[in-house]
């Protein structure tokens, strides 16, 4: 199976390679995802849950959730979904025995139908406790140990700047270019391996304006480092720690402006884990950003703002896909293969969920900032003024997280946060 | 089996977050200890406003009123060998 | 708010380990009217954060056969409590890098094997059996005991909360004392925003905040608190044994029942502070001595970093008893980061005492006044982790 369906400028692919998922050679590109590759191939299940051995496959392809965790050569616990396929990759499910596919372990799931209590499972005789922990002990855990030891530790580079920002969507963008044009200097960081954020998925924005906006930062001469995940900021050492492919990052900057936008989040239903089951921006990302059909049948479900262009997308791709409400079950055993929904069965094979995504805030939290559980912005958003300062002097943020806005919003908000912070130096 | 998974990471259900609700478990730092919701890989990313949520509906506590769990470095998971050449790092005495 | 009753027969200040072991074994000894309180949600505290090792290995004779005795109830808990407390009993492979720390070794496992603890010193070689990713080059010797074990703190909390709660002790979380008044004739009063309750006797077991506890009727302690810090990686399968220190460094590591590895490491740091936020120094720190012991883990990733406070005295022994000077008022405190292994047979002891059974010798021994008794302290040096 090849689920991919563009090809050409708007999604560059390196050559073709050939990786091995569980003995089984696959076709993929260099440097696109595992977790995409093997979509494109037709492979959503790509492990198992580490409780109930439940079948597990992507859901944010976007690096935050843990859905998609994997063995990639000698390493365990890998998001497949920020793993780039290089020849000749090797690639396992993990927790599973003896194959991801046809795990005998999965009997946990039904062995305990009610949920697992595991704080009071089998108290009542000292023989049988002793016999219930030999054999949680034996199955506990996720991946297996390493094969080797590290190849080397990484370096640690040191950055001093005046404005740092974190995230490099629409608000990190228009933040980063307003802090550097006010005559600052400044770093924008970002996790993924090109700039633009949810402006990549978005339809009508999408790659080429990504880049423009990227031009623009770098004209302003803003410092840009991607690939870079966060540490934390460390208040009692004042350093903001990321780390790079090239090591440690040390950042001590004088403005912190926060534009982590939001991760997104699952629905409430039955059976909601099944994979095929992904979030609509992880759906609409598969399609414009790497040029895969996410499925035959689609089922966009729920109607956060996500939704919208998703729909518009799937249907200038040509791919059948419907519209529903929050379902009450997925139905399928290993992946999803139907919804119930409104009482009535529809039948899917990709089901985009469209709930509202929630503010990435636990980076502006290790600064203390003050968060507020806002159900109509997703979750915890940052509280901020309309010069986008948080409760703590000199921390800023602009954008989803503080409760998602969506692309154009969010631009606006981080041209304002990010000349805020500059003309406070 | 069927069932409703607010944790991914963990297996944790909405009905294991009912069931520490019920047992009184009602701050969200005791319903994380309780369940193991937001303990594995992502760390409460997908789950910690699910969680908040759902608690705030099972105790009757209006959501402006809850707060995450605290926010613990380091926030994407990180392999030790990052670091081991940080100057701050002590050598064995 | 639901109020606080207004009267007890004792009021235990802290719902850590120590304050519900002592409320439950109280309640099961048929002390009525026992009332605990915290400031926080039960495990806040030291309780909640601590590595869960429990270890016989210690250098006096009074510590190992306490020790003895809380394993020996630690095996028993999960069926006696009904909360599972995933005991394990991988052992404790404590490491010497230098000729005099292999002499201490050698002298506590003399007296540990004189008690019935069945520690062996071992070579490097040796060590290597039992963790085979053990990078044991410049390691002088080892010892091992296979009895000692690690366990998971939070649900040892629930399950003496649980069991003292069925025996009518009344637990209320989220409730600050704010003040205690000392009533003519004997007694106290203890003030919370819940409302005052009028207490016969009072136990202050509040860990790292007891000085704090104390000074409310006037008592100095001189114990103090200093932030350690720990951290946890990503699950894995079973492969780590016994719970792993280097006697030098304070370096610790063992594996979880979930298959995390959790470990930590003394940073040289000590000065008091009840700050608990995480430092990049105490992720580098480990990271760099771990990897040079097990080169294995530098590709295994943490999760999330933690600190909890260590309750410190000058001796390294905790502070127990009646204080002399304040009839009625109870100490249980300054465990030295190792109340939660201490807390099961404490918890008995303190009950025997509040309830007319015997006086255990620590309660001669461990006493708030031996520190202004000349010759009064005994130190335990075998404080790691």
């Amino acid at each position: 199976m090849d689920r991919r369906i563009y090809s050409g400028a708007n999604v560059p692919r390196g050559p073709a390679i050939t990786i091995e998922h569980e003995g089984e050679s696959l076709r993929a590109y260099e440097g696109e995802p595992l977790a995409v590759a093997l979509h494109a191939a037709g492979v959503v299940v790509l492990g198992r849950s580490i409780k109930y051995h439940r079948p597990r496959g992507a859901f944010c392809l976007a690096g935050h959730c843990g859905a998609c965790l994997m063995r990639v050569g000698d390493v365990p616990n890998l998001r497949a979904c920020q793993l780039p396929c290089t020849d000749g990759l090797a690639t396992q499910g993990q927790n599973a025995f003896p194959t991801t596919d046809l795990d005998v372990l999965a009997a946990t799931d039904w062995l305990f139908p009610g949920g697992l209590d595991h704080h009071t499972l089998m108290t009542g005789s000292k023989v049988m406790n002793r016999v219930m922990q030999r054999v949680v002990r034996k199955l506990s855990g996720l991946g297996k140990l390493p094969a080797r030891p590290a190849e080397a530790f990484p370096a640690v580079v040191e950055r001093d700047v005046d404005v740092v920002v974190v995230g490099g969507g629409p608000a990190g963008l228009a933040a980063a270019r307003a802090a550097a044009e006010a005559g600052r200097r400044t770093l924008l960081l970002d996790e993924q391996d090109e700039l633009g954020g949810s402006l990549l998925d978005t339809p009508g924005l999408g790659r080429d304006e990504a880049a423009r906006r990227a031009r623009e930062v770098a004209a302003a001469g803003v410092d840009v480092s991607t690939q870079t995940t966060l540490v934390a900021f460390f208040p009692e050492e004042d350093v903001l720690a990321a780390v790079t492919p090239a090591g440690l990052l040390r950042v001590v900057a004088r403005r912190y402006v926060y534009a982590t936008g939001a991760h997104d989040v699952n629905a409430l239903f039955v059976d909601n884990d099944r994979p095929g089951i992904l979030a609509a921006r992880a759906v609409a990302r598969l399609l414009l950003r790497h040029g895969v059909a996410p499925g035959d049948a689609v089922a966009i479900a729920g109607d956060a703002p996500t939704a919208e262009p998703l729909a518009g997308a799937l249907a200038a791709a040509g791919i059948a896909f419907e519209r529903c409400a929050r379902p009450e079950r997925a139905r399928g055993r290993k992946q999803v293969e139907a919804l119930d929904v409104d009482g009535a069965r529809l039948a899917c094979d990709v089901v985009a969920v469209a709930e509202m995504p929630a503010p990435a805030s636990e980076a502006p939290r290790t600064h203390g900032v003050h968060v507020e559980l806002r159900p109509a912005g997703g979750g915890f958003a940052v509280v901020v003024d309309g010069n986008g300062r948080t409760s703590v002097p000199g921390v800023y943020a602009c954008g989803d997280v503080t409760g998602y806005v969506g692309p154009a919003a969010a631009a606006a908000q981080g041209a304002a946060a990010g000349a805020n912070a500059a003309r406070t130096l | 089996m069927t069932r409703v998974i607010i944790c991914r990471c963990e297996d944790v259900t909405l009905a294991d977050v009912e069931h520490a609700v019920a047992k009184g478990y009602r701050d969200i730092e005791e319903v994380k200890r309780y369940t193991g919701f937001g303990t594995g890989p992502c760390q409460g990313k997908e789950c910690v406003a699910l969680v908040a949520l759902a608690l705030a509906r099972a105790t009757g506590t209006p959501p402006a009123d809850i707060e995450p769990f605290t926010s613990r470095p380091p926030l994407t998971p990180t392999p030790l060998k990052f670091f081991v050449n940080d100057p701050s790092a002590e050598e064995e005495p | 708010m639901t109020p606080i009753p207004e009267r007890a027969e004792l009021c235990v200040v802290g719902g850590g380990v120590i304050g519900l072991a002592v409320a439950y074994n109280c309640a099961r000894r048929g002390l009525r009217d026992v009332v605990v309180l915290d400031k926080s949600y039960l495990a806040a505290g030291a309780s909640g954060r601590n590595g869960g090792g429990v270890r016989q290995q210690w250098s006096t004779e009074l510590n190992v056969r306490l020790m003895r005795e809380s394993v020996a109830l630690c095996k028993d808990f999960a069926t006696e409590l009904g909360v599972n407390v995933w005991f394990r009993q991988g052992g404790y492979l404590f490491l010497s890098r230098f000729p005099r720390e292999t002499e201490r070794l050698e002298k506590n496992v003399r007296l540990q094997n004189r008690l019935g603890v069945p520690t062996e010193m071992l070579t490097p070689a040796e060590a290597r059996e039992i963790v085979p990713e053990l990078d044991a080059g410049g390691f002088h010797a080892a010892c091992y005991n296979s009895t000692d074990g690690v366990l998971f703190p939070w649900p040892f909390l629930w399950g003496y909360a649980q069991g003292a709660a069925k025996l009518g002790v009344q637990i209320f979380t989220h409730t600050a004392v704010d003040a205690i008044d000392v009533v003519d004739g004997g007694g106290f009063v203890v003030r919370t925003p819940r409302g005052a309750l009028r207490a016969r006797r009072v136990l202050n077991a509040s860990g790292a905040w007891s000085p704090e506890v104390a000074r409310l009727v006037g008592v100095h302690l001189p114990d103090y608190p200093i932030r350690h810090e720990i951290c946890s990686s990503e699950p894995l399968k079973p492969f780590l044994k016994p719970m792993v220190s280097v006697l030098g460094s304070g370096l610790y590591f063992s594996q979880s029942m979930r298959g995390e590895i959790v470990g930590g490491v003394t940073l040289r740091d000590h000065h008091p502070t009840l700050a608990m936020g995480s430092r990049l120094r105490f992720l580098a720190t480990y990271a760099r001595q771990v990897t040079r012991i097990m080169p294995i883990l530098g590709d295994i990733k943490i999760l999330r970093a933690w600190a909890g406070p260590y309750d410190i005295t000058e001796d390294g022994n905790p502070i127990v008893g009646e204080v002399e000077a304040r009839p009625g008022f109870f100490l249980c405190c300054g465990f030295m980061g190792h109340g939660f292994m201490m807390a099961p047979v404490i918890g008995r002891l303190y009950a025997e005492l509040l309830t007319g059974g015997p006086k255990h010798e620590i309660f001669e021994r461990w006493t708030l006044e031996r520190f202004s008794r000349p010759g009064g302290i005994e130190r335990e040096d075998f404080i790691i982790g």
